[in-house]
C-alpha cells in the first residue's frame, strides 16, 4: 500500500465516520432539549484538526520515485470523482425539496452546513476512486 | 483496472539479471516499485518511453519485454 492508498484509507474511514457523527448529532439535537451545540462544534474541529496532522505524519514511500505515470491519472480521475459527487450534491440539494415539498420553507441557518457535507462527500468519493483504481495488490503482492 | 493486451517478460528478465529486485529496476527506470508490481501483473500497461526505459535496462529489444496479445485490426 502507498502512501496515496493509505491517505484513500484514511479518508474514506474518516468520512463514513463523520457522516454517521452527524447524523447522530442531528438526531440528538432533535430528541435532547438543552444539547450541547458549541462543545460538539468545538469536538468536532479539533478532530478533524487531529485526522489532518495524522495524515500528514504518513511516512513517504520508500524508493527514489514516490510518484509517477501511473499515478498520475488515477490522482486526476480521483479528482474527477470526488468533484462529480460535489456536483450530484448540488443538483440533489438544488432539486430534491421542490420534489418532496414544493411549498416548504428552508431555514437559512441550514445553509452553513452544507460546506462540511461537500467536504464529506469529496473526501468519500475521492477516496473510493482511489482505491479502485489502485485495486488490490494481487498475488504478486508486495514481493 | 482491466487486465491488459500486453504480455511481459519483466519478471523473468528480473532474475535473469542478477536478481534485480522490484525496487531497483523501479529505481533504475524512474517508477515506483508497485508500477513495476502492475506491470509484471500485466494490470498496467507502461507508456512508450518506460517500455523503452524498461528494455534498455535489461540490455534487449522492447519486442524481447512487451508482446501485443490483442486482435489485429
Amino acid at each position: 500500500m502507498n502512501r496515496q492508498q493509505k491517505i484513500a484509507v484514511t479518508a474514506l474511514i474518516v468520512s463514513l465516520l463523520g457522516l454517521f457523527l452527524g447524523i447522530t448529532v442531528i438526531l440528538m439535537r432533535r430528541f435532547i432539549p438543552d444539547f450541547p451545540k458549541t462543545t460538539v462544534a468545538f469536538g468536532s474541529l479539533i478532530l478533524a484538526f487531529g485526522v489532518i496532522v495524522f495524515i500528514s505524519r504518513f511516512k513517504k514511500d520508500k524508493g527514489a520515485v514516490t510518484f509517477d505515470e501511473r499515478d498520475k491519472p488515477i490522482e486526476k480521475n480521483a479528482h474527477l470523482a470526488g468533484f462529480g459527487a460535489v456536483y450530484l450534491l448540488v443538483i440533489l440539494v438544488s432539486y430534491l425539496p421542490i420534489g418532496i415539498a414544493p411549498d416548504a420553507k428552508i431555514p437559512t441557518k441550514w445553509f452553513p452546513f452544507l460546506l462540511p457535507v461537500a467536504v464529506l462527500c469529496q473526501c468519500f468519493a475521492q477516496s473510493l476512486a482511489t482505491l479502485i483504481q489502485y485495486g488490490r495488490g494481487g498475488k504478486d503482492g508486495e514481493k | 483496472m482491466a487486465k491488459s493486451e500486453l504480455r511481459n517478460q519483466v519478471r523473468r528478465l528480473r532474475f535473469e539479471n542478477g536478481e534485480l529486485t522490484q525496487q531497483q529496476l523501479a529505481d533504475k527506470v524512474g517508477v515506483t516499485r508497485q508500477t513495476i508490481i502492475a506491470i509484471e501483473a500485466g494490470k498496467y500497461a507502461p507508456s512508450l518511453p518506460l517500455a523503452f526505459k524498461i528494455a534498455r535496462t535489461f540490455q534487449v529489444p522492447i519486442e524481447n519485454v512487451f508482446q501485443y496479445e490483442g486482435k489485429d485490426s
